[in-house]
This record gives structure tokens, sequence and C-alpha cells, in this order.
């Protein structure tokens, strides 16, 4: 700020205390779209099953050439014990339970006696690295397209929306099963990206709407009145205000992510053996329902249990982003 | 019932003299109730207002709980209307005068907290079971909205709309209910009624649509019109016609109304008295013209102040009443005025005035300091001094 | 109107055509389409084999080529073959029929369930029932389809035939089951705390009582309704049309829904000719004609409400059909129970393979087969509903239109079901453009759980063997239905909002 007031420019003062202006503005709204997120109690729930999942998936069996705190990997085998049944108990010893452990198998075993926690760990890691991506991929391409298409309007918009008219011609699963098809060879991250490449279709269309309408108000006008380039009204004055309906959409995208690539490593267009992805190892052990249930069990629950709780923080932020929200008490 | 005086109106030759009967001998009980006073023939000429009272609210009061507090929306409000008597309440944008006239028509939404009475012809309305309560809506009282852009159905016709008001509380077949439709916006000055029931409102035009309104609300004879300020919403251009039509039609259905607005200039010459409100408060009550050259209360000399001159034409620049009203959450404990009025003491500040009456015949006004507007020879010069100085 | 539908259809089939030509390419690039010859041990017999598919394939095109040949193909009505030489328009026919049943019967269930049950949520805005539907929403867009599939046939299928053989509810399940449908209906009903707990405690018995004596009596070895329940049925029906449609301020439109009803009761003793054997044209036909029969007794019995009285009768009469129809699919159930060998929900397949049996057996062997596949693609979609549903409900009713409808005095039946239903209607229809192509690609993965050889089995099938004709005529098939489906919508659209009609 000071390097700011020693400019003797008057315009520079002014653009200045505009700007000084601005950021508090935005700083107690930011406040207080934070304070109403923090008291949405079921993305709170979300927020920390989340991070609890993060955190145990990568803790647990390591990444890359770091290891992990969990002795077992997922791919030796071992000798099966109990018939591969789950050593977790979470009742403890004084209701008549075994105690509060994990023992030696907590998910249990599979037919050749691979650790089944080492095993769901790796889905984890693979499920929500590739539905991040998923995530982040389409957000970008979703809000650039949207944004472009709003913003200049004319025959770039023509283009633009003919061209996601077609992309939403074709269903989504199936059409990232195509392209996953390909890309799924490749590994987890062209999965990831190939994915995204498909599922921007909805942001587009919400950031396009959010664009035609601001690029008519007057901050706007006065910004393109005073020369500024059309790249820095998009990213400056623009983008800022649809930030909200971006974040949210980029969290939905990420819990819609997670089910679509399972959905596919469960056809086998995913992640394909010997790599696992929580969705490749439900289609694997399947058929051991009848015999060994939890090895159906634990990857479903934790798909159920990341989608929720995404979803959970969606829900959370749109109410924190929507000015809209008073909720009245009966 | 006889074509309307507005010019207009164009009679319509479709029009049968027999559902116009039937259109008015639909409310015998009531005409019996007031001793005939209100059997409604073809008398062109409007009756003044009489003594009987047919809406008395005393003590009204509305709380909305939110998340942030207690919303005092109306903190005990009472007020009489007369038959056949114009009452208008004016005051500024959160004042309380919606919340207020929808708790009569029992619109408030269920989490409301209302106490206090509302007598229509001194039944208590807040008393009295649901079903009665919608029988008394629309067909006893009807009410007028703001915006009639978005005031109708968009997917029902305006004959639809119309007609349903009346099937919902006459036993008569559909066709005869149309036919009072008809007959209701040839009353309120809409050509081509037979054609235009079978219109949708976004084939209306705002002004238009407002006069189906005015129809909708006044199809089952009221006593009591709400007109929540009818005219806000429309172009300039319309609003004298619509408040025209509005008078109009209250002469030939001989209602009262109550007519809501924060624009004094459409009081003045319409109105017979006027309620003034302030964060949830009547702050003065009188006739129209006690209150416009008398004030007794420094917002109303304000408000009056504000518009520009009625007779008290002076070149001096008028000014709006500086400050913005208090919250209705937490509210100060002296006059809710206090923070803005150019009168104030320290008395303001720790006791808030009750309505009282001054020194006009049934003129009440809520100031500690009344007198010094009684004693000043025009009112308005306390909201004027300032700019004064500055010219 | 019309005009508007032509230019929509013109632009979809042009929309079509290019993601035609996406799909084709990405399915020509998904692999190797020979790996399956690769292993081959004669190599002289493999390269034969391959130089063959390659030909056939016209590997040696450029994929634009390929595309064009398969269009121009397409164009004269030929489907082409697939990789193997087996025409493609030949498996096509049967997989289409399979899955276009699953995909109809879930998106309308969707529809009618979601819709319904999100209105009833918005209209009980933070009850329990609502908080707990909000809730299972949720729970329902998180899940994995196909997770739940192979949960539902282990579970409901399964365990549910097996529990077949000996049915008998335990008291504990039973008393269970009554609390929860008490806390259900309590929170359905809503009103003050007598009203609730008169509510739950009538639900909860009544349900329980129910339960008992179902089990008791054997119902499910040899279920059935028996002229009394039609009876109770038809009348409740009738009721239940009238508040629906007309309200009770007159009696002539419950009357008129009566006597709909009574008609289709005497109707029902006289029945066993007609409906010995029919066919779904001749159900058709007696399904217009009840609803005739209904309007024109609407009409009638209505006098000077007869605009109330007409739909409730037709709907009274659409009801009591409905009641009819399941008497006689239920009094089918025991023979086709005994044909199955007890085990009525099917895991496998869209029917029981070579079955033979009269209009309500096989009638039947479509629902057993139906039933779990349409839970599992049911579950997002309804979820999607409700959640939709709730929300334009919940706009509406805060719209000024709605003030203004309840200002004229109009009970809160007319404001709720004329004023506020049809404009909520409105956005509900955009939805079910967007959800019809989810629910053909939920139908990929379920179809695959509880092996149909569906149209969606074709094509992982065609994609995994990189081999596009196949993958193309079940995009035609599913795009070309997308697009039917979107003009349904705008239709609906254009019927429900007057302003839209002009254009
Ligand atoms: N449902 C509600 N919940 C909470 N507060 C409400 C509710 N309805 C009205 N209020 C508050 O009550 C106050 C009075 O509102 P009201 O609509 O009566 O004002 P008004 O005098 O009609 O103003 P205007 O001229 O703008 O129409 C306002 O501050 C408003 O915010
Ligand atoms: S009571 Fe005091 S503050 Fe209130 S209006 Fe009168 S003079 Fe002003
Ligand atoms: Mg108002």
């Amino acid at each position: 700020m000071s390097a700011q007031t020693d400019r003797s420019a008057t315009s520079g003062r002014q653009s200045a205390d505009a700007a000084e202006g601005m950021t508090v503005v935005a700083r107690t709204q930011a406040e207080i779209i934070r304070r109403r997120f923090f008291r949405h109690r079921a993305a709170m729930a979300g927020l920390v099953t989340l991070l609890f999942v993060i955190v145990l998936a990568y803790s647990s069996i390591g990444v890359g050439p770091i290891p992990g705190w969990w002795d077992k990997t997922y791919m030796s085998t071992a000798s099966v014990l109990d018939g591969g049944r789950p050593t977790l108990s979470l009742v403890p010893g004084f209701l008549g339970g075994d105690g509060i452990r994990l023992g030696e198998h907590p998910f249990g075993q599979d037919n050749v006696g691979i650790d089944y926690f080492a095993l769901v760990m790796r889905g984890t890691q693979q499920s929500l690295t590739v539905a991040f991506l998923i995530g982040f991929v389409s957000t970008v391409i979703g809000a650039t397209v949207g944004a472009t298409s709003g913003y200049f309007r004319g025959r770039t918009e023509a283009v633009l929306m003919r061209f996601t008219d077609v992309m939403i011609a074709i269903p989504v699963l199936v059409f990232a099963a195509i392209l996953a098809a390909a890309a799924g060879r490749a590994g987890i991250v062209a999965l990831g990206v190939a994915i995204g490449a498909v599922t921007w279709t909805g942001l587009a269309r919400l950031v396009r709407g959010e664009f035609l309408s601001l690029r008519e108000k007057e901050f706007v006008e006065a910004a393109r009145a005073a020369g500024t380039r059309s790249t820095r009204i998009i990213f400056k004055h623009i983008m800022p205000n649809t930030v909200g309906v971006i974040i949210v959409s980029a969290t939905l995208a990420i819990a819609a992510g997670i089910l679509l690539e399972t959905a596919l490593s469960y056809l086998d267009l995913g992640v394909r053996a010997p790599d696992v992805s929580l969705g490749s190892l439900i289609s694997r052990y399947e058929t051991a329902m009848q015999t060994r249930p939890w090895l159906f069990w634990w990857p479903g629950v934790f798909i159920v249990a990341i989608a929720l709780s995404v979803n959970f923080i969606g829900d959370g932020l749109r109410d924190a982003f929507d000015p809209r929200q008073t909720r009245v008490r009966d | 019932m006889t074509i309307p005086s507005n010019p207009s109106a164009q009679p319509q030759p479709g029009i049968q003299p027999g559902p116009s009967e039937a259109a008015l001998a639909a409310t015998p009980d009531v005409a019996a109730a007031t001793g005939g006073a209100r059997v409604a023939s073809g008398i062109a000429a409007a009756k003044p207002p009489s003594r009987e009272e047919v809406l008395k609210v005393e003590n009204l009061t509305v709380g909305f709980p939110t998340d942030d507090g207690l919303v005092k929306a109306v903190r005990g409000v009472s007020y009489t209307v007369h038959e056949r008597e114009v009452l208008g309440i004016v005051g500024e944008s959160g004042s309380g005068k919606s919340v207020s006239s929808m708790a009569i028509m029992g619109l408030l939404p269920k989490n409301a907290r209302i106490s206090g009475t509302i007598r229509y012809r001194g039944e208590d309305i807040l008393k009295m079971s649901k079903k009665a309560q919608r029988s008394l809506r629309g067909r006893r009282i009807g009410m007028i909205f703001q915006d009639p852009m978005t005031a109708l159905n968009p997917v029902y016709t305006i004959g639809d709309q119309l007609a349903e008001a009346v099937l919902s509380h006459e036993t008569v077949s559909r066709k005869q209910a149309l036919a009072r439709a008809e007959e209701m916006l040839a009353l309120v000055g809409i050509p081509q009624p037979k054609q235009r029931l079978r219109a949708y409102p976004h084939e209306f035009s705002g002004g238009m649509r407002q006069r189906a309104m005015i129809a909708m609300a006044v199809i089952n004879n009221p006593d009591v019109i709400i007109a929540d300020e009818p005219t806000t919403a429309l172009d300039v251009t319309v609003q004298a016609q619509i408040l025209e039509t509005l008078l109009d039609v209250k002469d030939q259905v001989n209602s009262a109304i109550i007519l809501i607005t924060h624009d004094l200039g459409v009081v003045a010459g319409t109105v017979h008295r006027v309620l003034v409100m302030y964060a949830g408060r009547p702050v003065e009550l009188g006739e129209t013209d006690e209150v416009f050259y008398r004030p007794r209360m420094p917002y109303t000399a304000g408000l009056l102040g504000s518009i520009p001159a009625l007779d008290t034409a002076s070149g001096e620049k008028l000014r709006p009443i500086k400050g913005t009203p208090p919250s209705l959450i937490t509210l100060p404990p002296g006059c809710p005025f206090a923070p803005r009025c150019p009168l104030v003491t320290d008395i303001c500040d720790d006791e808030e005035p009750e309505l009282a009456s001054t020194d006009g015949l049934e003129h009440w006004a809520a100031c500690h300091h009344w007198t010094r507007l009684a004693e000043a020879e025009d009112p308005t010069k306390f909201f004027r001094a300032e700019s004064e100085v500055r010219r | 109107m019309a005009a508007f539908m032509v230019r929509r259809l013109v632009i979809s089939v042009f929309t079509l055509l290019a993601a035609s030509f996406i799909v084709f390419w990405g399915t020509s690039i998904a692999g190797d389409p020979m790996s399956d010859l690769r292993g081959i041990q004669d190599e002289g017999d493999a390269q034969q084999q391959i130089d063959a598919r390659s030909r056939r394939m016209r590997l040696g095109d450029p994929i634009f080529v390929r595309y064009l040949a398969w269009l121009g193909a397409l164009l004269t009505g030929d489907l082409g073959e697939n990789k193997f030489g087996q025409s493609v328009s030949g498996i096509l026919g049967p997989a289409v029929s399979a899955t276009m049943q699953l995909v109809v019967a879930a998106t309308v269930l969707a529809i009618v369930l979601g819709v319904t049950i999100g209105i009833v949520s918005a209209l009980r805005q933070y009850s329990g029932f609502d908080y707990s539907l909000t809730f299972a929403a949720f729970l329902f867009f998180s899940l994995p389809v196909f997770w739940v599939a192979v949960m539902l046939k282990q579970y409901a299928a399964i365990d549910f035939n097996n529990w077949l053989r000996d049915p008998e509810i335990a008291v504990p399940v039973i008393v269970v089951l009554g609390l929860v449908s008490g806390l259900a209906w309590m929170a359905i009903v809503g009103g003050d705390r007598q009203r609730r707990l008169t509510s739950f405690g009538v639900a909860a018995v009544v349900t329980a009582l129910g339960l008992w004596a179902l089990s008791a009596s054997g119902w499910f070895t040899d279920p059935g309704l028996g002229l009394i329940a039609v009876v109770i049925l038809s009348l409740g029906g009738a009721v239940g049309a009238t508040f629906l449609l007309a309200g009770f301020r007159y009696r002539q439109p419950l009357t008129a829904a009566l006597v709909t009803a009574g008609i289709g009761i005497v109707f029902y003793l006289f029945s066993e000719p007609v409906l010995e054997d029919p066919n779904w044209l001749m159900i058709l036909l007696l399904a217009v004609i009840a609803v005739g029969v209904g309007l024109v007794v609407g009409r009638y019995v209505g006098g000077i409400h007869r605009r109330q009285a007409m739909p409730a009768a037709a709907l009274s009469a659409f009801f009591t059909g409905g009641v009819i129809f399941i008497d006689y699919l239920l009094q089918a159930y025991s023979t086709y129970l005994s044909r199955v060998r007890g085990r009525p929900i099917s895991t496998i397949g869209a029917g029981t393979p070579n079955f033979q049996g009269d209009f309500w057996e096989s009638g039947l062997d479509s629902i057993g087969h139906l039933i779990l596949p349409t839970t599992a693609l049911l579950l997002i979609s309804f979820a999607v509903y409700t959640r939709y549903s709730r929300a334009s409900m919940l706009e509406v009713m805060n719209q000024d239109y709605v003030r203004t409808a309840r200002s004229k005095g109009l009970t809160e039946r007319t404001v709720v079901t004329k004023h506020a239903f049809r404009n909520a209607l409105i956005p509900i229809t955009t939805l079910m453009a967007f959800d019809f192509g989810a629910v053909i690609g939920g139908a990929v993965i379920t179809e695959r759980v509880f092996g149909w050889q569906g149209m969606g089995h074709m094509f992982i099938k065609g994609l995994q063997e990189v081999d596009p004709p196949p993958v193309m005529a079940f995009f035609l098939v599913a795009g070309g239905s997308i697009v039917v489906f979107n003009m349904l919508a705008d239709i609906a659209y254009a019927y429900l909002d007057p302003r839209i009609r002009v254009g």
C-alpha cells in the first residue's frame, strides 16, 4: 500500500484506493462465506471424512518409493488365515466385543492371501487421484469454454455452443467409456484427463450463463471503455464473480468423477489389471459375494464414503456461496 | 350493475342483464348484517363513508424468528376502517405496511408470530377457524398486490383466474362465473372483455394486468379492498389511470379501501384518513388534511418535506430525510426515529412515545415534542434548515 | 410450434451426425482389433484371418473414409456387419426391446415417484420427512450403480427367493416395519402434536396388523386381491382421485368417481372371458375405454361441477383398472411360481429362457426380470428428480401468484394442485431431457451386472473388441431415443407453459 501512495500520479492513487475498497468488500464477503461453510454440519462431517480417507490411503501403504506405516503390500500373497475373514474390530471389550484393534488383516484376505486392507488402500489412492484429476480437467475446460463463449458471443459462442451440444448428445458414460478404452491402457493420468475431457459440458453452460449476465454490468462496461484487454477483463473482473459457481461445480465433478471412474473400471474400461481401483476390485471379487462378502463390501463402502463426503462438501459450499440462502427457523 | 363511468369501458352487446343481477345478489347476508346499507344496485353516485366499523385492528404485533434474532416487523398497530372509507397507510420501505396487511389476509408465512386482534365486523379473524378465514379472504376482503407482472399465474387464462375466485366461494356454474368475470373486466376498463377472458397474462400490458387484478379483488363484492402499492410497479403514465379505476370501482361496489403506499402524493386527494408507519409502529393517524397541513410527528413532516411541495410551493430544494430506519431486530429503547430527528432531546432516547391525541380532532401522533411542531409556522422547515444553510 | 419442432429436429439430426463421427473415431482407436487372433498358434492361419478381417473392416482406409462408408451404408438402411461378419441389425433387434423396457420403466418410475415425493417434501419443508429424504437423496447420488445392483442381486433376489420357501414374517420385523411406517406417515401428514401422534399410531398399527395378517394367512405363497380387496381399493382410489383433482366441497365429483369405480367393479365380476388371456393391445384399449367411461360419467353426474368431476372420475376409472390388472397378475402368480421352481425374482437375463405362458404368466416373468435392474437404475434418477422437484416447488410456492391464489380464498389443496404444481413441473421437463441420457448410460452398467444381452452389452462388447459397427448401432438407438425424448420434453414444456406456445 505504501508503495502505491508514494506514487504521485493521481490516477494511480485513485485506482489504488478503488482496489483497496474492493479488497475490503471481498474480504468480508469471503469471511461470510467461510463462516457459513464452517457452520454447515453435513459439510463439516464430509470434510472430516474425506480428509480421514485421504490420509489413511496415502499414509498406510505409502506413495511410490516412500513406505507407509502398514507392513503389508497390496501385491504380496501370504497364507490365508481364518478363511480370510477381516480381523478389524471396533467394539470395545467392555461392551462384549474384541476390543478396538486392526489385527493381522483388518479387511481380510482374498483367496490367494493378499492383504485386503493394503489392496483397498491402493484402490482408494488410484480412484482418488483419478477423481481429482477429472474434477480439475473438467473444471478448467468447462470454465474456459463457458467464459469464452459467454464473453465473446457472436461466432465464437456459436461454434463453442454447437460443439458443446454435440458433446451432450453422447451420454457421458458412453463417451467416457469410448475415450477410456484407449486412455485406460496409458495409465491413470491419461484416464483422468480423458474422462475430464467429456464431463465439462454442464459447467460450461453454467459459466456461460453467468458471463452473459455479468458482461452487461457497469463495472465490465467501464473496464471495456477504459480499453482493458479482454483476457484481463475475463480473469480479473468477471471470473472472480463466478467463483462460487465454479467451485461448487468442481466439487460435484469430483463426486461424479469417482462414480464414473469406478463404473468404467468395473466394466474393465478404466484402471486395468494389474493396477487396481475401487471399481475394478468390486468387479474382481463380485463372484466371491457368497463366500467372502467382505471383498465386495470394503471397496463399495469407500466409494460411497468418498462420494458422499464430497457431495456434502459441495452442498455446504453451495449454501455458503448462495446469497439468497436465508434459513428461517420454525 | 351500470356501465362504469370510466370512458374507456365499452358497453358490450354480449352482456345479459341476467348474470349481472345474479352477481349483485350474491351477498345478501352482508346486506342484511348492515341493515341494508350495502344493497349494491345501480346507484351511480358513491355513498359517503359511514361510521360503521368494518375492520378494526387492535395492537397488532408480528415478529419473524430468523437466525439473527426476532425481526419485529409490526409492533402494536391499531386502526379502524369504516364502511366505504379510504384509509391510507404510508411509510418508508420496511416500515411494516405489507406485513400488517398480510396479517389481515392471513397470508403471513407459517413461522410468523402474530398477536393482537383483527376484527371483521366485530369478529376476531385471528381466532377464526382456518375455514372461516378462508371464506373471508377474497370474498369479504380482497387484495391487490404491488407487482402485476408476477401476481397473476402465467399458465392460466385471465378468465380462468377470475372465474376461480367466484367459484371458490359460491355454488354457480363456470359459465355464470365467467360471465361475472367478463362484466368485471368491463368494469375496470378493459376493452373487449369477452375475448380477453381467453388471454394469458403475458398477453396483457402491465396496466391491463393491474386492472385485471383489481377486477379479481372486487369480483365477489368485498367490504374491504387492501391495495398494497397498486401503482408503484407501473409506468408513471398509467399510475394515475389505475388509481382512478380503483377508486371508481370502489364506488361501484361500495367497499372500503386500505391504500398502502410510500408516496404521499398518491395519498393527497384520494384518501379520507392517513396512518403513518415507522419501524413497525403507527406514528401518526388523522384526517388527510389534518395530517398534511398540521403534521404532529417530525417523521411525517419530513416525508412531506421530501415530496414536491403541495400548496406550500416554495422555490426551495426539498430534501429527503437523512439516515436509515433502525434494525428491526435490535431496536433502541427510545423513539425509533430519534437518530434521524431534528427535534430530538434526551427523553426521546429513553422513552418510546405512545400514539396519543394531539390538538386536532381525532388526530393522533407518537412524539414527545409534537407541540413544537404545532408552534411552528411550517412544520417541514426543520428538515429544510440545513439545505438553506448550504445554499 | 410445428415449425419450431421441425427446426429442433433438423438441428438434432446434424448434432447426432457430428457426434456419431466422434463415436466412430473413438471406437476405432480404442485398441487392437486383432488381439484375439494374435494368440493363434498356426502363424499362417492367423495371418489369413487377420487379412480377411482387415479387409472386412477396411483397415487400409483412413478412419474418416471408413466412417463415410458406414454412413453411406446406413443411408440405405444397412447397419453393416461386425468384425466376425455377423449382421448387426440381426443382433440389434432383440437387444433394443430388452433395453428399452428397462430404460423406459426406470425413467417413468423415477419421474412419477421422484416428482411426487419431491413435492411432498417441499410442502413439508424442514420436517423429519424432508430431512430424511434429503439425506436419502444424497446417499443415492453417491451410490455406485454396479455396487447396488450386485447387492440387490444378493439380498433382494437370492435371499428373498430363499425366504419365499417359507414365507413368514418374524414378529420383531413386523414391529420394526410398523414403527417405520408410523414415523413416515407422521412426517408426511404433519400438523400439530395430536395429529402427528394419531397418524403415527394409526399407520403403525395398520401396517403391523396388515403384515401379520398377510403372513399368517400364507398370502405370500398364494397372493391375490379377491373381490373384497378390489372393492375397497377401487373405492379408496375414487376418494383419493376426488381429493387430488376436485376436493370434497361439492358432492358431484365424489359421486362421479364412486360411480365410475362401481362400474369398474361390476366389470370385474364379469371380466373372466375378456381377461382370460388378453394381449397388450387389448389392455391398452380397455384402459382407453375405462378413461372414456370415467369422462362420460363425470360429464353427466358432475352437473355444473363437471370440470372437476370429469378428471376425478377418469382418474378413478384408471385406478380401478389398475387394481383389476394387478388382481389378474396375482391370480396367475401361483402357477408362475411353480413353473420357475419357486424363485420369482430373477438375477440373470431379461426373461426366462424358452418360457411359454399366457399373457399374465409372461407378464409376471417380465416383471420378475425387470424389477431388480429397474430398481438399481432408478435410484440415482429418483434422487435427481426429488431434489429438483423439491427445489422447483419451494421456489414456486414463494411466487407472488401463489400468494394471489391464496388471497382469493382458494383452498390450500387448489393452491397446491392447480397453481403451484403446474408451474413447478415446467423446469422439470428440461431435466427429463438431460436425465434420459444418464439412464441409458446406467443401463449399460446394469445390464452387465444382470447379464442382459441388451444394447449395453452390445456396446461394451463392441468397444472392447474395437469393432465400430455394433457400437454405432447402439449409439444410433441411444442418440435417437434421446432426441425423441427431448422432443417429448419440449412438447410437455409447451403444453405446460403458454408463454412459449406462440413461437
Ligand atoms: N417472512 C419474513 N421473515 C423475516 N422478516 C420479514 C419477513 N417478511 C417481512 N419481513 C421484514 O419485515 C419488515 C417489514 O416489511 P414490510 O414488507 O411490511 O415493509 P413495507 O412497509 O411493506 O415496505 P415496502 O414499501 O418495501 O413494501 C421488513 O424489514 C422485512 O424485512
Ligand atoms: S419523540 Fe423525539 S425523536 Fe421521536 S419523533 Fe418526537 S421529537 Fe423526534
Ligand atoms: Mg410492502
